[in-house]
């Protein structure tokens, strides 16, 4: 029930390809969320899992069942469109209720399924009204109301809060993991907002160019990424990237405030072994903070900060090494205080670093 | 200073308006006037002036019994035959019109863009072009004569016209929709029954008037395709004009062009407001 599988699926429009081989195993009830940069195909990969696109080649099967060239409405998904793509000129309670016309339901069926639909997503009061007469968050539950209506094995929302204010997009983004919990259902997600992605997924697709970066885990995507590119596309502010000196062993020299520090990393032997002369170090900004005695591991250093902005929570302050600009992740107090010459630490265990040639991880 | 430039301005626009208006209208206003008199009236020469004793004489004669060529039964007759001819017309190019705008607009298949450049073509090519060809066609489906045969015609003809209309109105329905009623499990006449023809309304009363002015008023067709029973009110009105016993009766003239040009001006005041509202929501758009 409900798993999917995307076999080595590629999309050509014309000479272009959009997607180059694409391989994701959803399992059932997953909660799989697809990010990438625009115009990479995210969408266009959720069309060909709708049904909606051709495939150019590769299959597609859902619980086992290749499902390829079946048509859209024998395939059991239902998809919320970024633009909701309600019916105009039909009242909310009919787009809610419309799949299952169109399915044969009987009426009696239909209002018990709208009035339970209605309940849930708090829009009882609406099932009047045309999409015209609603606000962008009604409409947003409207078309979510018409998805869930179906109950299918599988959900598509495709950048579904994108529309929504701050605040509503937070209320929204709770529902609908207190959905996925109490339903089950596998949910097929596309969103280019970083904490949408962290908080809702099981496991994040990082797509770049019709190709699959990397699929794992919020925590794998975040700490252990696969190249340059998800390490710097997942994360806010992104990881810094500063390139650095090899020497014998596998360790790294990096100037920070005018002093040379070697630092063996957790990849030092994979440095080693890779024989480069210089590679790209990736630290996160939070590794980067003021001395904080509690972490022994730390590792003690001082440098310069041109830029501070306080973030609320925190405060991010912006210095150079090896003359490259990097952002610290600082406590409120002690951003109030940093400037020339300020004491920070190091949190290596977490460091990784790049090829400077391909952006490949150096394991 | 400005303020008065500014009426000054407004003025002259409204007197060209005006000038052009009256331009527009003295016509019909003389027309209207001459097939209220009688011959005796006409005769002397006040073009401009209100009819004396005003009769309906010229307008029963030339819908009942003015001579169009030889037989002598006014404009009736043919007035019936364009309505044969124009309501299964129109009905059957906007419906095919409708459905054909929805195809090209939204299935997109392969070589449906040509096929949309084709159609396009086909609203260029002059009526004279296809009049041999029609006719062998015509003659060789056994419809030459018919008024079935002038309905293809015009059928064939107008379906490029009402294609493009319903084309364009359709391509700026969000292709989403179409996506989303997929997934509900529509198929193509379904989502156009239950998402297209309700927004449908504007560019249907474009499409009809067109369609209804376009074969109403139709000469060409008429006068090559049809036969002596089958001939539409513009044709029997040119013969009617030109048979003349006696002496040419204006009166009756004038009232024949008028019954010929109701029907598309009594359509005009009905449904002229959608019109104009339908050319901008869609014509205009994509
Ligand atoms: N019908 C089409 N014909 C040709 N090219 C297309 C078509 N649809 C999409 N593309 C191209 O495919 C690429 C991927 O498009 P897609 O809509 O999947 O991007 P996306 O990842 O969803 O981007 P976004 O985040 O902006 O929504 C784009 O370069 C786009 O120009
Ligand atoms: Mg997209």
């Amino acid at each position: 029930m409900g798993s999917l599988s995307i076999n080595q699926v590629t999309k050509s429009f014309g000479d272009t390809e959009v997607l180059k081989g694409i391989n994701i195993d959803v399992q059932n009830g997953e909660f799989i969320i697809l990010v990438g940069p625009s115009g990479c195909g995210k969408s266009t990969l959720m069309n060909m899992i709708a049904g909606l696109e051709s495939v150019t080649s590769g299959t597609l099967e859902m619980d086992g069942r290749d499902v390829t060239h079946v048509s859209p409405k024998d395939r059991d998904i239902a998809m919320v469109f970024q633009s909701y793509a309600l019916y105009p000129t039909m009242n909310v309670a009919r787009n809610i209720s419309f799949g299952l016309e169109m399915r044969g339901v009987d009426k009696a069926e239909r209002e018990r399924v709208v009035a339970d639909v209605a309940a849930l997503l708090q829009i009882d009061h609406l099932l009047d009204r045309k999409p015209s007469q609603l606000s962008g968050g009604q409409r947003q539950r409207v078309a979510m109301g018409r998805a869930l209506a179906r109950s299918p094995e599988v959900f598509l929302f495709d950048e579904p809060l994108s529309n929504l204010d701050a605040k509503l997009r937070v209320e929204m983004r709770t529902e609908i993991k207190k959905l996925h919990k109490r339903l089950g259902t596998t949910i097929v997600y596309v969103t280019h907002d970083q904490i949408e992605a962290m908080t809702l997924a099981d496991r994040i697709a990082v797509m770049k160019d019709g190709i699959l970066q990397q699929l794992g885990t919020p925590a794998e995507i975040y700490d252990d990424p696969a190249n340059q590119f998800v390490a710097g596309f997942m994360g806010s502010p992104p990881m810094n990237f500063i390139r650095v000196d090899t020497c014998d062993g596998g360790d790294i020299e990096v100037e920070i405030g005018g002093q040379t520090h070697r630092l063996t990393l957790p990849c030092s032997p994979g440095i080693a072994a890779s024989n480069q002369r210089e590679v790209i170090l990736g630290i996160r900004p939070e590794m980067i903070t003021q001395p904080k005695p509690e972490n022994t591991q730390g590792i003690a250093a001082s440098m310069d900060f041109d830029v501070i902005e306080p973030m609320g929570a925190d405060t991010m302050a912006i210095g150079e090494w090896n003359g490259q600009t990097l952002m610290a992740r600082l406590s409120p107090e002690a951003g109030q205080c940093a400037g020339a010459n300020t004491a920070i630490q190091l949190d290596i265990s977490k460091c990784v670093a790049f090829d400077t040639a391909n952006g490949d991880r150096i394991r | 200073m400005t303020n008065s430039s500014f009426t000054w301005q407004r003025g002259l626009i409204y007197t060209i308006l005006l000038a052009f208006a009256a331009l527009y209208l003295v016509p019909l206003y003389v027309m209207l006037t001459t097939s209220l008199k009688d011959i005796e009236e006409i005769r002397q020469g006040n073009l401009l002036a209100l009819p004396d004793n005003p009769t309906l004489y010229a307008w029963t004669k030339a819908w009942s019994s003015a001579c169009t060529g030889s037989e002598c039964e006014g404009l009736a007759p043919f007035f019936w035959n364009s309505v044969r001819i124009v309501v299964p017309a129109v009905v059957i190019s906007t419906i095919v019109g409708a459905l054909n705008g929805y195809a090209l607009a939204k299935w997109r298949f392969r070589g449906s863009e040509m096929l949309f450049g084709a159609l396009l073509f086909g609203c260029f090519i002059p009526f004279q072009v296809i009049l041999l060809p029609m006719a062998r066609l015509l003659a060789t489906l056994g419809l030459a004569n018919t008024v079935t045969g002038l309905v293809l015609v015009h059928v064939i003809y107008g379906v490029a016209f009402t294609t493009l209309f319903f084309r364009n109105f359709y391509v700026s329905v969000p292709t989403e929709l179409v996506k989303a009623a997929q997934l509900d499990g529509a198929g193509f006449f379904a989502i156009f029954r239950h998402i297209f023809l309700p927004i449908s309304l504007p560019i249907f009363t474009v499409t009809l008037i067109w369609q209804f002015t376009q074969i109403w008023n139709d000469f060409l067709f008429g006068v090559v395709y049809s036969g002596p029973g089958t001939q539409p009110i513009t044709v029997a009105l040119n013969n009617l004009v030109n048979t003349s016993m006696g002496g040419k009766e204006y009166n009756v003239d004038m009232a024949a062009a008028i019954i010929a040009a109701l029907p598309t001006l009594v359509i005009y005041v009905l449904a002229g407001k959608y019109f104009v509202r339908g050319l901008t929501a869609g014509a205009v758009k994509g």
